[in-house]
């Protein structure tokens, strides 16, 4: 462990975070899942991985999109690579097409003629959790949705962090009016319902990605501000504060060197939460319509399909049994990571 | 302690103040508007009537006159500077006087008295059952920490604490309402209301009210669970139920006599939270169960862009919220006398 200086105390939390199988475990998973679904276009897209056309090979997952003459067709749009696949079987030539195990893109439409969407789960037609009210694959809207849901709720988190660890020991470390005045601001801010005031937001601004975050930050920092103030207030007694101001050190060096590291494991027990809060309030505000624009892909979105038509039952069992294992998941990592830092050991009576 | 709960109640008004110009500066913010909204209502209805009457208004885009324009503006306040027309605004709140809603042209304040017993209803049977349910729970858990009953249930009620209550609402509709049919898919009640008896009419409303109330409660169900059994299990390894132990006190007794007692007083401190809960998740679950309440008023006229009631919602909103934490303060230093507020 020569890069990784852990001190003692840190590698006896990581072992007891292993120690609690299911986080251990479910951090796995979301971990990996995340991570793939930086990659999801290789899983899930309509463009094929590899294509081996006239004895060259071309990769159109990334990159420009490929016209359909290239490749022998008739057009100058972006070749449809199902459709490629199955003209190189019917003609038996040399040439083909490897395509991604789900070969929908989360946008485009595939219609049956003689059929309205939505349409029933069939392997066939490799639809495994079959298609929404536009006829749009499921697993392609629930992978690229996840993917949206989750850096947003990273990015939101990052920026609440930073905004509420900023404020929040500031408050604590100069106490006085600053802190007064903040507190006032912090219970104004929390008292009003923060759902309601986004929603009227997101009516009048029609929100992206980012502009979606700002406004979200503006009504979420309040949570680790006040958790922040306190155990600012708590720490500034600390004799170790007072010793390093008697050396001779400033505030900012007090606060990043000596305070935050002593605070951190506050900001790592409250991550997994914020993680999970970050998705429910996107789902929530795609879910009432007041999200991201459509035909963005979005758990929301889904679930309102879903409930909007319970006669096609694979939509909103496929939505809310993913909800449900990503949500359960990510708490129980924040589970494992406060149960690292705070073991509770408990008397039992005979 | 009096002394202090004054100051409490004093602090409401500069808080309240601060929510008022901020919801103020919100809504004035906003375009599309009640003016905008008239506009485009009475080019919509002069559209419909340009084939009977095409030559009487010569106007083209704009149907209303310069006057009518400033009489709209006047009504809503918009034709005087920013501060005095908050101050108009401000103590129409007072007086209970929200304002016209533009959808209904009925008063807010009546708009949304009509809904709130729903909303009362809701939030009162929601907090009546998270008690009766979750103390009992708790209290089975902490005493059978580690065991079988124990490992079920806290995976049951965690993942009803990771999902969020409208997405609860989603699988209890969908396999009891749509495939069981066991209970009503929405509403409050059913259409022949008024023709059933005293007892059919509390039977039909609890009929409805199964389903909502299951996706109400899932949230707060956990974290009160949790809440009762961490705090029981944390009295129990204190020293003074140690003492009873030895003294040759029975377990059941500790339990109940004195640990009891001790862990409650967390549970308190959520008492005024259920204020808040069912005003502000409530939109997503009353949308849901198509209930007729606070929050679907309050999503229905963003929807409709009814300013006079978003606004008129948004003040009782947080005003509600105010007073549920002070409720969550005496409720505590009822419940814990040692509880000394000050400072």
């Amino acid at each position: 462990m020569a890069i990784l200086n852990l001190s003692p105390l840190t590698i006896k939390t990581l072992k007891r975070f292993r120690s609690v199988k299911r986080g251990y475990w479910s951090a796995i998973i979301i971990i990996s899942l995340i991570l793939l679904s930086l990659v999801a276009e290789v899983f899930v897209n309509s463009r094929a991985l590899i294509v081996s056309y006239e004895g060259e090979w071309h990769f159109p997952t990334y990159g420009a999109i490929i016209p359909g003459e290239e490749f022998g067709l008739g057009y100058q749009y972006e070749t449809n690579y199902r459709d490629l696949k199955q003209k190189f079987k019917e003609e038996g030539s040399d040439d083909w097409v490897l395509l991604p195990p789900v070969p929908y893109n989360a946008f485009e439409t595939d219609l049956e003629a003689g059929n309205y969407p939505p349409a029933a789960p069939s392997f066939t037609k490799q639809h495994y959790l079959g298609t929404d009210t536009v006829g749009r694959d499921v697993v392609a809207r629930l992978v690229y949705g996840f993917r949206i849901a989750i850096f947003f709720s990273l990015f939101l988190l990052i920026c609440n962090y930073v905004v509420g660890t900023a404020i929040g020991c500031l408050m604590g470390y100069w106490g006085g009016i600053f802190d007064l005045l903040f507190q006032r601001l912090i219970e104004i801010w929390s008292n009003i319902p923060f759902l309601y005031v986004i929603m009227i937001i997101a009516s009048i601004i029609v929100p992206n990605f980012w502009s979606l975050v700002i406004v979200m930050l503006m009504f979420s920092w309040m949570g680790m501000t006040w958790y922040m103030r306190t155990a600012t207030y708590k720490e500034k007694e600390r004799e170790y504060v007072m010793a390093s101001r008697a050396l001779g050190a400033g505030t900012a060096r007090i606060i990043f060197h000596h305070i935050i590291p002593n605070t951190v494991s506050i900001i790592i027990t409250f991550i997994p939460f914020s993680v999970a809060g970050g998705i429910t309030a996107l789902t929530s505000l795609d879910f009432l319509g007041f999200g991201l624009p459509p035909p963005t892909p979005s758990w929301g979105e889904l679930l309102r399909q879903g409930i909007d038509n319970l006669q096609s039952p694979w939509i909103v069992s496929s939505i809310v049994t993913s909800m449900i294992l990503v949500l359960t998941m990510v708490t129980f990592i924040g589970e494992a990571i406060r149960e690292a830092y705070d073991p509770k050991k408990h008397t039992i009576y005979e | 302690m009096t002394a202090y709960f004054i100051r409490r109640f004093l602090l409401i008004i500069p808080t309240f103040l601060g929510i008022t110009i901020l919801v103020f500066t919100v809504t004035r913010m906003v375009p599309g508007g009640p003016i905008e909204r008239m506009l485009t209502e009475a080019q919509m209805a002069s559209g419909d009537q340009v084939s009977f009457q095409s030559n009487n208004q010569g106007i083209a885009g704009s149907t209303l006159s310069e006057s009518q324009l400033n009489q709209l503006k006047e009504y809503y306040g918009f034709d005087k500077p920013v501060l005095e027309s908050y101050g108009i605004w401000l103590k129409n709140i007072l007086l209970l006087d929200l304002g016209y809603s533009t959808r209904y042209g009925e008063p807010v304040w009546e708009s949304i008295k009509q809904r709130l017993p729903i909303s009362i209803y809701y939030g009162f049977m929601t907090m009546l059952l998270t008690y009766v349910v979750c103390i009992p729970l708790g209290i089975l858990k902490a005493i059978k920490h580690k065991t079988p009953i124990d490992n079920i249930s806290s995976i049951l009620v965690f993942i009803g604490y990771a999902i969020p209550g409208y997405v609860a609402g989603i699988i209890v509709i969908t396999i009891f309402a749509f495939y069981l049919e066991w209970f009503p898919l929405s509403g409050f009640t059913s259409n022949n209301f008024d023709e059933l008896t005293f007892f059919g009419k509390i039977g039909d409303i609890i009929h409805h009210s199964v389903l909502p109330l299951i996706a109400y409660m899932s949230g707060g169900f956990a974290v009160m669970t949790f809440l009762m059994k961490n705090s029981l299990m944390d009295n129990l390894a204190a020293d003074y139920v140690r003492t009873a132990m030895a003294k040759g006190l029975e377990f059941k007794t500790a339990v109940v006599k004195h640990a009891f007692r001790n862990s409650i007083i967390p549970i308190a401190t959520n008492f005024g939270e259920n204020i808040t809960i069912f005003l502000a998740g409530s939109f997503l679950i009353e949308k849901i169960f198509n209930i007729d309440g606070f929050g679907l008023l309050g999503y229905e006229s963003l929807v409709e862009r009814d300013y006079p009631v978003v606004m008129g919602i948004l003040v009782i909103g947080s005003l509600l919220s105010l007073i549920g934490n002070i409720l969550s303060d005496i409720t505590v230093a009822l419940v814990d006398p040692r509880v000394r507020f000050g400072g």
